[in-house]
């Protein structure tokens, strides 16, 4: 199957997915990855590499954190969630994200 | 920064290898559960971990962005690149610790020089708010008279203005004799401590009934007298003691850190209103003796109001008193004890901070040339790390933290090697310094938290200099060679090390110049006929007047004593008087002698005669002229047999209690003397008098010069002996000779101290010059076993790399000779350069081609080891190398 050129991802929207991805549950890394790549149906193919540093970074600046538990394969994994200022982040940056479509949707139809 | 985020950093920065731990097994379990997916789709096991490694990415990469997302990324760099440089410090260690010792060194010198800066202007007096306590001043200036405040005035300053909570004053300082020692005090109103807020160690301190007129004999001792005179003896407290030869009860003694609000703390505090009895004068009122004003402002009253109400009630005063002259503008000047930083200031320090420097700076680059030839010895372990991705910034920060941390190294060393200069300086000074000359007072400056943040500071810059050219040079790589192994050697000298070596070579000859010319002067002093004998001439001066016939008797029967001479005011020189020639009124200097003192002090009567032993009596109406007056007086004329009128001059000619009186008439010039250059102490010259007049031996106030047979040394001795058996404080015996030589004495100081300064960069300059050498001679092996191949011999070869070294070196010899010229040249355009070039020959020629033969001799010798060791080279050995 050939593939498509993969659309570069800003980092700033990947912080923005993994936000969103987090809502509804915790999840370990991997399992962020595989979730955004499948709802997107696989349009969205996430840079495995810069996951991990999104994911610190988000968790420094305090907007999710971490546990460790034991994971489906049956060793350990680092679970992460959402925590309350992240939601808010998150409501934000759903915000901004919202009023950025509609003005590129405009100016693509009406320009 | 919420509880979470700061546990987050806390367990970063504390629970590192944890951290790294979960960060490795998170990333693992990531890659694993990416095989079981691919595993899932029906790959094979080996393949299907190698897709997830590929989909993955470079592991390592990204365990490092995760490091840098964590934000402590500096903290964390710190750390590695210190563990790095401990590890590089142990492999090569004798590296590390001459770094450190240079640097040390430089440090430690400048750090010396700012710890004495530290103590005269930073480190105010140990009184409660000295930033409350301000001077009244007048405003010196060119058109109004500085007149002086009195204790009237003071008390007045007290009653009618309101700006200040109190105010004390204190007089001029006096210089007494206790116990036979002299010793210097300050004259202060009752209220001095109480206003500084000051409690006394021992004892107690003045209060105002301690200054009621007449006053009680009482005085407070500094720390430093009681250590000095009275051996810390606890039961000084109500000791009496002669002051001169009153008695007064020592009342206490003061901490140790205080300082009576000067840089120097004089030796005791007495009440002011014993100022007539003390300055040994009965007509001179207590009130009318001139005083200073200290005053600590009320809370709420700024500087700026003060000083309006002081001004305003200062015009009240002085136009009630008289209209004549306007007094000079009050100033309130802050005094906290400390020299205030004035531009004066700054240019006395300078030349010192600057010649320390250069020291430190011949040391950097000493360093920097080390740090150079390291940089090529670690090239592969710095291309190894470019190529698995370092940047070039991660590496030179790692190498400046390398420097930095033996720079800090240094820091501590230098603050060990600046105290023990400064020891060592004071020793040395203190137990040279001729004893008839006083007692000067220098003590080892402390030091406090600024010299310490003055050296990491000097650390900091000094890591800058010989740190970052060469760790920029460091980096300065091509990948491929480097890793390979194969090492780029610097075939020519680089541009960074000629301008090194230039460097060096230009302060040596500096600092040497300087040295030479501080000798030669220290030489022309010494030889400089002062026309007068000195070697055999004592002496004495008498400080108990009811005494003075004893004293006379004792002197004249000491069988050393050869000859004896009195004379007024001292036993040279004289007092400033107007005079009437032909060529209208000018200053002379005065001065009664009997008639002995042309023969004691060896000065020819050059024409006439001098005083006959029936003359003398200051009513005998006869002079003897110097040459030098009779020409400005009479000039042309023939002086002999000419009148001489004299005029007092009120401002110059102060007169005490028994001095002789002003000869205010004319009389008849008899002889003309040699003149009497005299010699210089301590920037003012003690020249001989221009007239003489006649007076007896045994006249009130003179003091007695006398000539001694043998050692003038072992009469000084048996005569202060004599005199102190007879009482304390009873006469003061100098030889001329320890006069005269204070000037060579005072030279002398900057000269051994350029001269070890010198000593101390050529030395550097010389084994950084060697090292530069054998390291180019080393990097140049090949070529030289071809060139020897070829058939060059051994002279051709050390003749080249001597070459090598000849260009920086002679133009570093032009560039510290015309930095030495400018500077001479500088100093002559100074106000001070009056006084320095008569003191110091600033052009001497034998000093500059000395110094500059010298250096050119060391340079020489220094490469020379090198050399010879080029030419020995094995040209077959050579080749096979490398």
């Amino acid at each position: 199957m050939t593939r498509r050129p993969v659309p570069d991802l800003l980092p700033g929207t990947l912080d923005m997915l993994i936000l969103r991805t987090l809502q509804t549950q915790a999840l370990h890394g991997w399992a962020i990855a595989e979730r955004i790549e499948q709802i997107s149906g696989d349009v969205l193919q996430v840079n495995q590499g810069s996951l991990y540093p999104a994911l610190h970074r988000l968790e420094h600046q305090g907007w999710i954190e971490a546990e460790w538990a034991v994971s489906e394969l049956g060793r350990r994994a680092k679970y992460y969630q959402l925590t309350a200022s992240g939601r808010r982040q998150l409501a934000v940056e759903a915000g901004e994200w919202e009023r950025m479509c509609a003005a590129i949707g405009r100016v693509m139809k009406l320009a | 920064m919420n509880l979470r985020r700061l546990k987050l950093r806390a367990r970063a920065l504390l629970a590192r290898r944890r951290v790294e731990r979960d960060l490795d097994e998170e990333l693992a379990f990531h890659v694993e559960r990416e095989t079981r997916k691919q595993i899932a789709n029906g790959v094979g096991p080996a393949e299907a971990r190698t897709r997830a490694l590929a989909r993955f990415g470079s592991m390592t990469v990204a365990a490092d962005q995760c490091r840098d997302a964590r934000g402590l990324g500096f903290f964390d760099n710190l750390i590695r690149d210190v563990v790095y440089a401990g590890r590089s410090f142990r492999h090569a260690p004798l590296v590390a610790v001459t770094i450190v010792t240079t640097v040390a060194v430089g440090l430690g010198l400048v750090g010396a020089v700012f710890t004495i800066l530290n103590s005269v202007i930073f480190r105010a007096d140990d009184v409660r708010n000295p930033h409350e306590l301000f001077a009244v001043e007048r405003q010196r200036s060119a058109n109004a008279e500085p007149e002086p405040f009195t204790r009237r005035s003071y008390e007045a300053l007290l009653r009618e203005t309101d700006v200040f909570a109190d105010a004390l004053a204190f007089g001029p300082d006096i210089d007494r004799w206790i116990d036979g020692r002299r010793v210097e005090g300050s004259l202060v109103t009752g209220n001095f401590f109480h206003v500084l807020g000051v409690g006394a160690a021992r004892g107690r301190i003045l209060t105002p009934e301690d200054d009621e007129p007449g006053g009680r004999q009482v005085l407070v001792l500094s720390h430093r007298a009681w250590n000095r005179y009275f051996a810390s003896d606890p039961g000084v407290v109500s000791r009496t003691v002669l002051v001169n030869d009153v008695p007064f009860q020592i009342a206490g003694v003061m901490p140790e850190s205080f300082r009576g609000l000067t840089v120097a703390p004089p030796d005791f505090w007495a009440p002011l209103s014993l100022a007539g009895q003390l300055r040994g004068a009965g007509d001179v009122r207590a009130d009318s003796v001139d005083v200073h004003i200290i005053g600590r402002l009320k809370q709420g009253v700024s500087r700026g109001q003060a000083l309006a109400a002081l001004i305003a009630w200062d015009s009240r005063r002085t136009q009630a008193a008289s209209a004549e002259r306007s007094a000079a503008t009050l100033v309130l000047e802050p005094r906290q004890g400390t020299v205030p930083l004035s531009a004066e200031t700054m240019v006395l320090f300078t030349p010192l901070f600057f010649s320390f420097g250069l020291i430190l700076l011949i040391g950097c680059a000493n360093v920097a040339n080390l740090l150079l030839a390291r940089a090529v010895v670690r090239q592969r372990e710095i291309g190894i790390r470019l190529a698995i991705g370092a940047s070039r910034r991660r590496i030179v920060r790692q190498l400046l933290t390398e420097s930095l941390l033996l720079a800090l190294a240094a820091a501590a060393l230098a603050f060990a090697i600046s105290r023990l200069v400064l020891e060592i300086g004071v020793d040395a000074v203190m137990s040279t310094f001729p004893p008839e000359m006083g007692d000067i007072r220098l003590a080892v400056p402390p030091a406090d938290w600024r010299v310490a943040l003055f050296l990491v500071a000097g650390a900091m810059a000094s890591t800058l200099f010989f740190a970052l050219a060469p760790a920029l040079q460091a980096t300065r790589l091509e990948l491929v060679r480097a890793v390979r192994g194969e090492v780029m050697r610097d075939a020519r000298p680089g541009r960074a090390r000629n301008a090194l070596v230039t460097l060096q070579v230009a302060a040596s000859v500096l600092l040497l110049i300087c040295s030479a010319v501080f000798l030669r002067s220290t030489m022309a002093s010494s030889t400089v006929d002062p026309g007068i004998r000195t070697a055999d001439i004592v002496m004495v001066g008498v400080m108990n007047e009811p005494q003075r016939g004893i004293v006379l008797d004792a002197v004249q029967g000491e069988p050393s004593v050869a000859s004896i001479a009195a004379s007024w005011p001292g036993g040279l020189g004289g007092r400033k008087t107007f005079a009437h020639g032909t060529t209208g009124k000018s200053t002379v200097a005065y001065q009664f002698v009997s008639p002995e003192y042309f023969d004691v002090l060896g000065i020819d009567i050059v024409r006439g005669r001098g005083f006959t032993s029936a003359e003398r009596n200051p009513t005998i109406a006869v002079a003897v002229v110097s040459e030098h007056v009779a020409r400005q007086l009479w000039p042309g004329l023939d002086a002999i047999g000419q009148v001489l009128r004299l005029e007092p001059d009120p401002k110059a000619d102060t007169r005490e209690k028994d001095d002789p009186p002003h000869p205010s008439r004319a009389v008849v010039v008899v002889g003309i003397a040699r003149d009497v250059t005299g010699f210089r102490l301590g920037g003012t010259r003690l020249a001989g008098a221009g007239v003489y007049m006649p007076i007896g031996i045994d006249a009130a106030r003179t003091s007695l010069t006398m000539r001694v047979r043998g050692d003038a040394e072992r009469a000084r001795r048996a005569i202060a002996e004599k005199l102190s058996s007879i009482g304390p404080n009873v006469g003061e015996v100098v030889t001329l000779r320890a006069l005269a030589g204070m000037e060579a004495f005072l030279l002398a100081i900057p000269f051994w101290l350029t001269l070890a300064l010198g000593a101390l960069a050529l030395l550097l300059t010389l084994s950084g010059l060697f090292s530069v050498l054998s390291y180019l001679v080393e990097q140049r092996i090949r070529e030289i076993g071809v060139r020897m191949a070829l058939g060059a011999t051994s002279r051709e070869i050390a003749v080249l790399v001597l070459s090598q070294s000849a260009r920086p070196v002679a133009i570093g010899l032009l560039l510290g000779g015309s930095l030495a010229a400018a500077l001479g040249g500088a100093l002559l355009a100074t106000p001070a350069a009056e006084p320095i070039g008569e003191a110091v020959r600033l052009f001497d020629p034998i000093a500059y081609a000395g110094s500059l033969l010298v250096i050119i001799a060391a340079c020489a010798g220094a490469g020379l080891i090198p050399a010879l060791r080029a030419g020995r080279i094995d040209p077959v050995v050579a080749l096979r190398q490398d």
